[in-house]
């Protein structure tokens, strides 16, 4: 028994229905896949409508507006506006399923010649949609996404042969990341590609809700015009969106990117742009205008955030800024697009701006015209880069600009290229681009801290430059020198970003908002654990610490100057006020507090000075300290220096010390002086001691000599100074002159370390005290 | 006109035959054509060259994009002094013989150094581990 029979056989109905639906099943494959089947090769298509647009392109440049080209659109014109009428009356134009199969309808139908209407009706427009919706359609545009660039460009004479597309780039979403750069990362991308691109919007639309990057528009935005902005100009034609104004989408760098590249113009459902700016804008493949696109572009890109459903990306052609305002500043991202703008436009003086047009017509954008804030260029950096722009300005004026001279300048021009077919293919833009970045590179917050070196080498530089300049006869050199500009710091704080829509917060981590990845904690271990020579290390350690502390306080002392003479008047008591309670506290780490003593301890300083750095440490500190201060320091090293010797035998650092050493002596009364000789030579020694052995460590060191020296000089010079001063019959000073003689005749010249510098009054000196022949002796030892 | 006195930028070194040296030891010669901010390199008709004691031999590459991470230094060449040079110019089958030869060479010496410095008890990290660093 056939299948048929048995279970049909009980319902003819049933199998009436099959029948039916087979007969409908065939009518589908029919009109899918046979002959009835409307030809949906969407490649075709995408073929037949790229060819078009650029037919559609070609016959903007040197027609008029659409409107003016009757003549192109023939009979099948009619018949098609008749079906897009039909359609804009269609109120389903969001569903995707209902556009498909309107649209798959029409390609057919429309000739390989010219159709410009496709661009007329809003409607039509509006159809064109983004490739969010996943669908094949056959748009331009998601083609033009997926295959290589189509040579629209080949029109375009001036364009260099050589200049390519980039590939779309991808990225991540960009989820509570740093700020956008104004500057796109990477390498900057071709300016004038299709703009009937549909861009594949690949991340998900936080809406940042983090206001656009402060430290970058520091004014309101009623001043600024910065992409975001632009969106929520009040008087925009685009009003007609569903974005509330209080959102200022922050453009993510894709969106950038993909607004540089070119980005499709379209049409924002109340269709209130008018097809001929339309057609204007996507006629503008070539590059012509290319910068008028993407800079007007950017202001519609903020659309393309949509926290409500049923997203499309779309970019309203901007019909909106009238021409006032694009002499405002746009924002940071638009800057590029701002330079590439002059700099296109200025390389393509013959392109003509449509009056007809309403899109407003740019004027000769003014190097003014950039915006006043600097957050971007220091003016001098600007100035340079002007400079250039002028330059190349003027290089393409003779070139393009003079008909007669036209051959002239081309051969040689055409010669250079001869030479080397394959210059200049990084246009000058992108050297000015590159150029510009590193400029901004240079910009910082405190030019002292973050470049010391530069400074002080800039400074030094000038001084010898005006100096030449004083000497020289001539006018005074304009040299150019690159500065490191300084911008202000603006505090921001930043606050994560926030899903819209989505329940409770979502704690990502960024580079902004780092998460604790460890626990680290101090763990100090308890004393008896410790062996002796952990305990000598962790001195050691304490000493280091102690070191980098006071130097830190030490080179905040030693700016203050600086800071001073930068500083107003009102804040300069108060900065010599923290200048004082610096030094103070520079001079407590260095003898060591130690609160239950009268007296402190020289051990603290003692290991300090054991060490190089701390050495160099004292050395500097010196000229800062009071009189008093310094004094006791010279007493604490004077006391110790034998030890202090024996530490340096290897480094061999403290002659440093002299000279700040030599500036305190000068300032010491002479009874510090004697204390100080006293120190040195260790004269409260049994007397009986046939050596001093303080004294020879002394003596057979050069510091030590040369401190000596010092000392005594200083001594005589106040002796003879103070006529009747009482303190020089003093019996201290006189011992300690005999003592020191005695030790200097006793030992032998090898042994005698070799001073830095031997004063002069030390032979009378030691006249006051010795006899001739001892004096003889001494002399020929010195 | 210097586009930023005092510092050193590729912008001026554009168009021009440079001598780029690698981190991986090779060296490129090149035009220059196209940078960005991170030094990454366009180079135009480029030839690697291999040195070999006086020998050198030219291998052609082409188009080279190198991520400026990888440049260790690079320089313009002369185009009038560049045919100025004592080395001699060989075929590159020749060269890479060299360099194969010579690549031998240095092992065999370096195993019997690590033999020696083992005989006696010491050991020589092994260079790879330290990488670059």
């Amino acid at each position: 028994q056939s299948l048929e029979d048995c279970p049909l056989d009980e319902d003819e109905d049933a199998f009436q229905a099959l029948g039916e639906e087979d007969e409908d099943i065939d009518q589908f494959n029919d009109d899918t896949f046979g002959a009835g089947a409307v030809d949906d090769d969407w490649q075709e298509a995408h073929e037949r409508l790229a060819e078009l647009e650029d037919k559609a392109g070609l016959s903007r440049e040197p027609d008029g507006p659409i409107g003016n080209d009757g003549d192109v659109l023939g009979d099948p014109e009619d018949a098609l506006a008749e079906r897009l009428t039909r359609l804009v009356i269609d109120s389903e134009l969001e569903d995707p399923a209902i556009m498909q199969a309107v649209h798959t309808r029409d390609p057919p139908q429309q000739p390989g010649g010219l159709n410009s209407s496709i661009w007329d009706s809003s409607a039509v427009l509006r159809r064109i949609r983004g490739p969010l919706l996943a669908q094949d359609m056959p748009s331009v545009s998601v083609l033009d996404y997926a295959l290589p660039q189509r040579p629209p460009q080949a029109r375009d004479e001036e364009r260099d042969p050589s200049e390519r597309a980039l590939p779309r780039r991808s990225s991540s979403p960009i989820i509570g990341s740093p700020p956008v750069r104004a500057v796109p990362i990477g390498t900057p991308p071709k300016q004038a590609a299709i703009p009937n691109f549909n861009q594949q919007i690949l991340c998900p639309k936080p809406v940042h809700i983090r206001a656009t990057m402060q430290q970058r528009y520091p004014t309101p935005y009623g001043e600024r015009m910065s992409p975001n902005q632009l969106c929520n100009v009040p008087n925009s034609s685009l009003l007609g969106h569903p974005f509330p104004h209080s959102v200022s989408p922050v453009l993510t760098h894709l969106q950038r990117a993909q607004l540089l590249g070119g980005a499709q113009v379209k049409l924002l459902p109340a269709g209130r742009m008018s097809p001929s700016q339309f057609a204007r804008v996507s006629g503008l493949v070539g590059n012509p205008l290319p910068s008028v696109n993407p800079k007007l572009l950017q202001g519609r890109v903020g659309q393309m955030m949509s926290p409500a459903g049923g997203f499309r990306a779309f970019f309203g052609a901007p019909p909106a800024p009238p021409p006032s305002q694009l002499p405002h500043p746009p924002g940071p991202g638009s800057h590029l697009q701002n330079l590439r703008s002059v700099l296109s436009l200025s390389q393509h003086p013959t392109c003509s701006l449509r009056p007809s047009l309403t899109i407003p017509a740019l004027p000769r954008p003014q190097p003014q015209m950039f915006r006043p804030d600097t957050t971007h260029l220091h003016p001098q950096h600007r100035r340079l880069l002007h400079q250039r722009q002028q330059q190349n300005r003027n290089q393409h004026r003779s070139l393009n600009g003079s008909g007669g001279d036209r051959g002239g300048h081309r051969s040689s021009h055409q010669e250079q290229i001869r030479k080397d077919p394959y210059a200049n293919l990084m246009l000058q833009r992108e050297k000015d681009w590159v150029s510009k970045i590193q400029m901004m590179q240079l910009q910082s917050t405190d030019p002292y801290l973050d470049d010391y070196y530069y400074q002080n080498y800039f400074q030094k530089l000038e001084k010898l430059a005006a100096t030449e300049d004083v000497h020289g006869d001539g006018p005074k050199k304009e040299r150019t020198k690159l500065i490191t500009p300084q911008v202000a710091k603006l505090e921001h704080t930043y606050k994560p970003v926030q899903f819209e829509g989505s329940l409770g917060k979502l704690t990502v981590s960024s580079v902004n908002n780092p998460r604790k990845m460890i626990d680290a904690v101090v763990t100090s271990r308890s004393e008896d654990d410790e062996t002796k020579e952990k305990q000598v290390r962790d001195k050691r350690r304490q000493t280091l610490v102690t070191i980098e502390k006071t130097y830190s306080l030490l080179l905040d002392v030693e700016d203050y100057e600086r800071r001073y003479l930068l500083s107003l008047e009102g804040e300069r008591p108060a900065l010599m006020g923290e200048r004082k309670q610096k030094i103070c506290d520079m001079y407590d780490n260095l003898r060591g507090k130690a609160p239950g003593q009268d007296k402190p301890s020289d051990d603290h300083f003692v290991q300090i000075m054991c060490i190089r750095k701390g050495k160099r440490l004292v050395a500097r500190i010196l000229p800062f300290l009071s009189p008093e201060q310094a004094a006791d320091v010279l007493m604490a090293t004077a006391r110790n220096l034998p030890f202090l010797i024996k530490k340096d035998a290897q480094d061999e650092v403290l002659p440093c010390l002299l000279r700040p050493f030599s500036h305190v002596l000068y300032h010491l009364p002479l009874g510090t002086v004697t204390s100080l000789v006293q120190q040195l030579t260790n004269l409260p020694q049994s007397a009986s001691a046939p050596t001093n052995l303080h004294l020879t460590a002394v003596l057979q060191n050069k510091f030590g000599l040369s401190l000596l020296y010092l000392v005594l000089s200083r001594g005589e010079e106040l002796q003879s100074s103070d006529a009747n001063a009482e303190l020089m019959q003093d019996n201290q000073w006189t011992e300690l002159m005999l003592m020191a003689t005695r030790e200097l005749l006793r030992i032998p010249q090898g042994a005698l370390a070799k001073p830095v510098s031997i004063p002069s009054n030390l032979i009378s000196l030691f006249s006051r005290y010795v006899d001739q022949q001892k004096l003889n002796l001494l002399e020929t030892k010195l | 006109m210097n586009y930023m006195p005092g510092t050193a930028s590729l912008i001026q070194d554009i168009d021009k035959k440079h001598l780029v040296l690698l981190r991986d030891g090779r060296t490129l010669i090149g035009f220059l054509r196209s940078i960005d901010q991170f030094a990454n390199l366009v180079l135009h008709q480029t030839v690697e060259r291999i040195h070999v004691g006086k020998k050198y031999g030219d291998i052609p590459r082409g188009i080279f994009v190198v991520r400026g991470e990888n440049v260790v230094l690079l320089g313009e060449i002369d185009l009038e002094k560049e045919s100025d040079t004592p080395l001699q110019q060989v075929s590159i089958e020749e060269i890479l013989e060299e360099q194969r030869v010579e690549q031998q060479a240095k092992q065999e010496s370096e195993k019997l150094k690590v033999q020696a410095l083992k005989e006696r008890g010491l050991s020589v990290p092994r260079a790879d581990t330290l990488d670059e660093y």
